[in-house]
C-alpha cells in the first residue's frame, strides 16, 4: 500500500506526537505502543487513504495526548520506575522472593552480585586508606609452595604485591562493574518476569 | 446536563460506565476462539455486538490487560507490508474470562427477576407507543 505523502506527513506527525507524550514510559513499551498505533491506521486507512479517512480515523483515536493519558496506567508507570531507582527494585525483588521460585533466584543471585561487588569496592577503599592491611598477598616458595590471598586483614604478609595500589581502580572499577550489571539485571528479570498485581487483581474478581 | 430532560442524560451516562465497565470482558470474550489483532478485535466487538466502542480506549486496555498477563502479543509479518501485533489469551486469561462470566450470568440473572416489573412497563410502552 502506498500513501499519499500528504496523509503520510499527518500520520507521521501523530506518531512523533503520541512518542512525545508517552515519554515517561520506559522505551520499549513507547515503541511497541507507537508501532501498534501505526499498524491500526495503515490498517484503517488502506482503502481509503483520503485526508478525509486519515483524518477520521486520527479524530477516532483521539488527540495523541488524550491516548498517551490513556496508557500511563500504574503498571506501564510502575515498570519505568523500576529501571531508574535501585531502593524500588530491591524492595520489589525481596517481596518478588517470597512469592515465587523465579523471585527468590533472582533474589540469590542479585545477592551474590551485590555482596560481591561491594566486598571489591570495599577492598579498594580499605587500600587507599590503610594501603598496608589489604591488598593482593602471594606467597611464593619455590618447589615448596604456592599460596595466593586476596583482601583486607590485619596479620602480618609474608608475600608480595605485584599490584600494589593499581589495586583501587581494579578493585572500584570491577567492583562497580558488578554492583551495576546487578543492578541491571535485578530490574530486567522485574520488567521481564514480574506481574505486580496478577494476586491483587485476581483475588479482586474472585470476590 | 440537559434542563429539560435530565433524566436520558443521566441515563446515557451510566449507560457509558456500563460499557466500560463491560470492555475487558468484552475483549477477553473475542479472544476466547483465538488469536486477533487490535483492528479485529475491534470489528469483532462491533459486529458480535452493539457496543459502540472509541478505539482510543481499546489499545491502551490491551496494554493493561498484558501488563496484568491475562494476554500474550506477538508481531506477526503481514502481506499489508506492516506487522500486527496479536494477542492471545493466556491460561490467566482464559481463567479471568470464565470467572468473570459466571459474575456476569449470576449478576444479570438477579437483576432481571428485579427489574421483571419494569421490563413489562417498557414493553407496554413499546407496544401501545405511549411516551413517559
Amino acid at each position: 500500500m502506498t500513501l499519499t505523502t500528504e496523509s503520510q506527513k499527518t500520520i507521521e506527525a501523530y506518531l512523533a506526537t503520541l512518542r512525545k507524550e508517552l515519554r515517561e514510559l520506559m522505551d520499549e513499551d513507547a515503541r511497541d505502543i507507537v508501532e501498534e498505533i501505526r499498524a491500526h491506521i495503515l490498517d484503517k486507512t488502506s482503502g481509503d487513504d483520503s485526508a478525509q479517512a486519515v483524518d477520521a480515523t486520527l479524530a477516532a483515536l483521539g488527540t495523541p495526548r488524550q491516548l498517551a493519558v490513556r496508557y500511563r496506567t500504574d503498571e506501564l508507570l510502575q515498570r519505568a520506575q523500576l529501571s531508574r531507582s535501585p531502593a524500588m527494585v530491591l524492595r520489589s525483588i525481596l517481596r518478588w522472593a517470597t512469592l515465587s521460585f523465579v523471585g527468590l533466584l533472582v533474589f540469590v543471585l542479585s545477592g551474590v552480585g551485590y555482596c560481591v561487588g561491594g566486598i571489591l569496592v570495599v577492598i579498594g577503599l580499605l587500600k587507599a586508606f590503610l594501603p598496608g592491611k589489604a591488598g593482593l598477598n602471594i606467597d611464593y616458595d619455590p618447589g615448596h609452595s604456592f599460596s595466593a590471598g586476596f583482601g583486607a586483614g590485619s596479620g602480618p604478609h609474608t608475600g608480595h604485591d605485584p599490584i600494589g595500589l593499581w589495586l583501587i581502580p581494579i578493585c572500584l572499577v570491577l567492583g562497580g562493574g558488578i554492583l551495576l550489571v546487578t543492578f541491571r539485571f535485578g530490574s530486567w528479570s522485574l520488567r521481564k518476569f514480574w506481574r505486580p498485581r496478577r494476586v491483587a487483581s485476581t483475588l479482586a474478581v474472585e470476590e | 446536563m440537559n434542563q429539560t430532560s435530565p433524566v436520558p442524560d443521566a441515563a446515557e451516562k451510566w449507560e457509558v460506565q456500563l460499557r466500560k465497565g463491560s470492555l475487558e470482558l468484552a475483549i477477553l470474550a473475542a479472544l476466547w476462539t483465538g488469536p486477533l489483532y487490535g483492528l479485529e478485535i475491534l470489528r469483532n466487538l462491533e459486529s458480535g455486538s452493539d457496543l459502540v466502542v472509541v478505539e482510543g480506549t481499546v489499545y491502551p486496555l490491551l496494554t493493561r490487560l498484558r501488563t496484568l498477563a491475562l494476554v500474550d502479543s506477538e508481531w506477526v509479518e503481514s502481506d499489508s507490508g506492516h506487522p500486527r501485533k496479536y494477542y492471545r489469551l493466556t491460561d490467566a486469561g482464559r481463567q479471568r474470562a470464565l470467572a468473570m462470566t459466571r459474575i456476569w450470568a449470576r449478576f444479570s440473572a438477579s437483576m432481571s427477576s428485579l427489574l421483571a416489573p419494569l421490563d413489562e412497563e417498557v414493553n407496554h410502552q413499546l407496544t401501545t407507543g405511549e411516551k413517559p
